[in-house]
């Protein structure tokens, strides 16, 4: 199953079973989305339901919160990361607190859907990463889809909560063809141990776990067996699950593609110290993104973030500096 | 600053608690969670924990007195300056024994509990005070619990500089283990913890323990060990049948019966293009060599080595190589290019057996020991490449050759 395929299946879904679920943004209907997500939903649930809007970030949230104060449940669809800096003043003042601000009288049924981080070549406008902004909000669950699996389960469970979600999705992982499982008592909130391993704990999450992949492939034949981590929900931190890793490999590096600086890495890091220091063997290690508006040129774009060989020479150099 | 431990309100109707056994003597230093005490309420008896770390500078009861609540048992002088510090003992919560006095009392307990959430809300500390040194926070803390001072280790290259837990544990290992019994540990993947590290632990110790837990010892296959079950369990994926027979062999002086059967079996591949050919996808190639491979036990391991143009040689070279290909070190062409295999068991004395089919060989051939001039022989082929009659007529054509040889 495609990437895009499994959130228009969850979608679909909704949509079919409950008559208040609506799904507005730039071009959700007629075009079907910029990423086709919402393909086809028109023509099955019509223009009330599936809602062309104006380009204007601001009133496709704010619209978002008015219908599910008024008990619809809407999902809003951000077409990049970027754009939603328009709409925070309804993400974070409004979204995020009316249901603390009103002694819990009005709960806000709603999803913002967007996909961030660096595509190909769509230069530093298009290309940021704001996890780090959104998990920093009480009152927001944030959600990060890495894989079919989880985009259509977590997706369905954002769609039914009655709580504000931040859904996050990556631009290059919509074309992308995955294995597919059905699962029962899906858990929105467990991170997944991708890969078992003994020697280091990789944590990722979003599109990095493909890069973390394919470098645990070179770390293998280097005799380094890594365990990953797609962390999934990334507000809340399943700190269990890394926790546990981590007393069995004692040590791990986190891996994400936003910059460095105030990135969501630093936030995982922080709890790995309170949680876990004394199980450490090592310094933790962050690969991130480097300091630098993402640049449109290729070859400086992938540059600018990590890639498999960068993730293997990082971790190589870290481990003969620690002399683990 | 002095700091008073006071007797505790254990339960809504004490007044007064009788102080049955101190577990400090004025001096000791006592860390944020020790047991100082035991005392006895009207229901149960309870130790008593302190909530500050400190030196005891006094105790205000003796064993025995009955003391209101909330007056002074004892004085904890809490500026200590860590030179004062005397080595701090790690106080086990099991350790401590139960009070003899009124046992009768015990089963009360759990309800006392409850009515006092005081005392529970203390954290058992878990953690030992840690050495100073460079050192990772998991090796500090291991070094910790087994009172392991790595800055003096580390002063006389005992351990490197940082010093992971490995290498702690490493220590550990080398202090209260023989080297034997450090290797058995290290062979059984042993949790030092399961130990009484209380004198040095001979080897007779450890592996009494492993007899009486019947862990397993762990071993790691090789490559070429790994190598084998892959072809093995390739080998399941073929339909074969099996050709049971006996062939006359003549012994020749200097030659080993293995010269023989390989001479007569290249022979015999090149009557028989089938055996000469292997499967490859839907194409049947078929080679012009008889290139047999050969089961080889090895000091390093089993291998199938293949000798090329084997119709081409003469006894003494299959002979010759024979004796080298035992020893050689081996490359991938010596193991590579057969179309059909053999393995002799006859030197281990074994009347009969069969062989799984090596990699994409077409059939091979189980020798067992000589009696009375003959061998028996027996063929697995893979029916997909040799048919019934086709691998009855090569066994007839190899015991012909066999015979042959002289």
């Amino acid at each position: 199953m495609l990437y895009r395929e499994a959130l228009n299946k969850a979608i679909d879904e909704c949509m079919r079973d409950d008559e208040s679920v609506v799904i507005l943004g730039e071009d959700v209907g007629r075009y079907g989305g910029s990423y086709r997500v919402s393909e086809g939903l028109i023509s099955k649930y019509g223009e009330k339901r599936v809602i062309d809007t104006p380009i204007a970030e601001l009133s496709i949230v704010g619209n978002s919160v008015g219908m599910a104060i008024g008990g619809l449940r809407p999902i809003a669809e951000i077409m990049t990361e970027n754009f939603s800096l328009l709409a925070l003043d309804q993400i974070i003042n409004h979204a995020a607190k009316l249901r603390y601000m009103s002694g819990g009288k009005i709960t806000l049924p709603m999803v913002v859907r967007m996909p961030g981080g660096v595509s190909r070549q769509l230069a530093a406008q298009h290309s940021e990463s704001y996890e780090a902004l959104y998990t920093a909000q009480p009152g927001l669950i944030v959600l990060s889809a890495s894989n079919t699996t989880y985009a259509y389960h977590g997706l369905k469970w954002a769609i039914k909560s009655n709580d504000p979600v931040i859904f996050l999705e990556h631009e290059l992982l919509y074309p992308m063809e995955m294995d597919f499982k059905e699962i029962k008592n899906f858990d929105p909130f467990k991170a997944e141990i991708v890969k078992e391993g003994k020697d280091i704990t990789i944590i990722t999450y979003l599109k990095m776990r493909y890069d973390v992949i394919e470098a645990v492939k070179e770390l293998e034949k280097q005799g380094i067996n890594a365990e990953i981590i797609d962390l999934n929900s990334l507000r809340p931190i399943d700190i269990q699950t890394i926790a546990d890793s981590i007393k069995k490999t004692k040590k791990c590096v986190v891996v994400e593609e936003d910059h460095k600086t105030g990135g969501y890495g630093g936030e995982v890091v922080s709890q790995i110290m309170e949680e876990c220091f004394y199980d450490l063997d090592a310094p933790v290690l962050r690969i991130a993104g480097e300091d630098v508006p993402i640049p449109y040129n290729r070859k400086l774009e992938l540059a600018s973030i990590p890639t498999p060989e960068k993730i293997v020479n990082k971790i190589l150099e870290w481990k003969a500096k620690n002399g683990t | 600053m002095e700091h008073k431990i006071v007797m505790p309100v254990l339960s809504d109707t004490m007044d007064k608690g009788k102080l049955v056994k101190w577990h400090v003597n004025v001096g000791d230093f006592v860390k944020e969670g020790d047991v100082i005490a035991e005392v006895e309420s009207d229901k149960a008896v309870m130790k008593i924990q302190t909530f500050k770390s400190g030196i005891v500078k006094k105790l205000l009861a003796k064993e025995g007195d009955e003391v209101p609540v909330k007056e002074a048992i004892a004085i904890i002088e809490t500026d200590v300056k860590e030179a004062q510090k005397p080595k701090r003992k790690i106080k086990k919560q099991t350790q401590i024994r139960k009070p003899q006095a009124k046992p009768e009392n015990q089963p009360e307990k759990k309800e006392v509990q409850k009515t006092e959430p005081q005392s529970q809300k203390v954290p058992e500390i878990t953690m030992p005070q840690l050495p100073e040194g460079s050192a990772s926070p998991a090796a500090k803390k291991l070094a910790g619990l087994y009172n392991i001072d790595i800055q003096k280790l580390q002063k006389q290259n005992s351990l490197p500089t940082p010093a992971h837990e490995d290498e702690i544990k490493e220590f550990i290992i080398k202090k209260y283990f023989t080297p034997k019994a450090a290797k058995v540990i290290k062979e059984y993947n042993l949790d030092i913890n399961d130990f009484k590290l209380d004198h040095k632990i001979n080897s007779k110790e450890v592996e009494i323990y492993i007899k009486q837990k019947n862990i397993p010892k762990i071993t790691s296959l090789t490559p070429n060990q790994q190598a084998v079950i892959k072809t093995v369990e390739n080998s399941w994926s073929k339909p074969t049948y099996f050709i049971f027979d006996e062939a006359e062999i003549n012994k020749i002086e200097g030659i080993k019966l293995t010269a023989n059967i390989i001479k007569a079996l290249a022979l015999a591949i090149q009557d028989n293009p089938l055996t000469r050919s292997i499967l490859n996808e839907n194409k049947l190639l078929t080679y012009p060599s008889s290139n047999i491979s050969v089961a080889l036990s090895r000091n390093d391991g089993l291998y199938m080595a293949v000798i090329k143009n084997a119709e081409e040689k003469s006894l003494n070279e299959i002979n010759e190589w024979l004796k080298e290909i035992k020893t050689k070190r081996l490359t991938i062409d010596d193991l590579s290019g057969s179309t059909f295999g053999l393995s002799n068991l006859g030197m281990f004395n074994v009347k009969r057996f069969t062989a799984l089919i090596n990699d994409k060989d077409s059939g091979i051939l189980a020798v067992g020991s000589l009696t009375d001039g003959k061998i028996k022989i027996s063929f697995t082929f893979d029916h997909r490449i040799i048919n019934g009659a086709d691998g009855a007529k090569f066994v007839n054509d190899f015991k012909n050759y066999l015979k042959e040889i002289k």
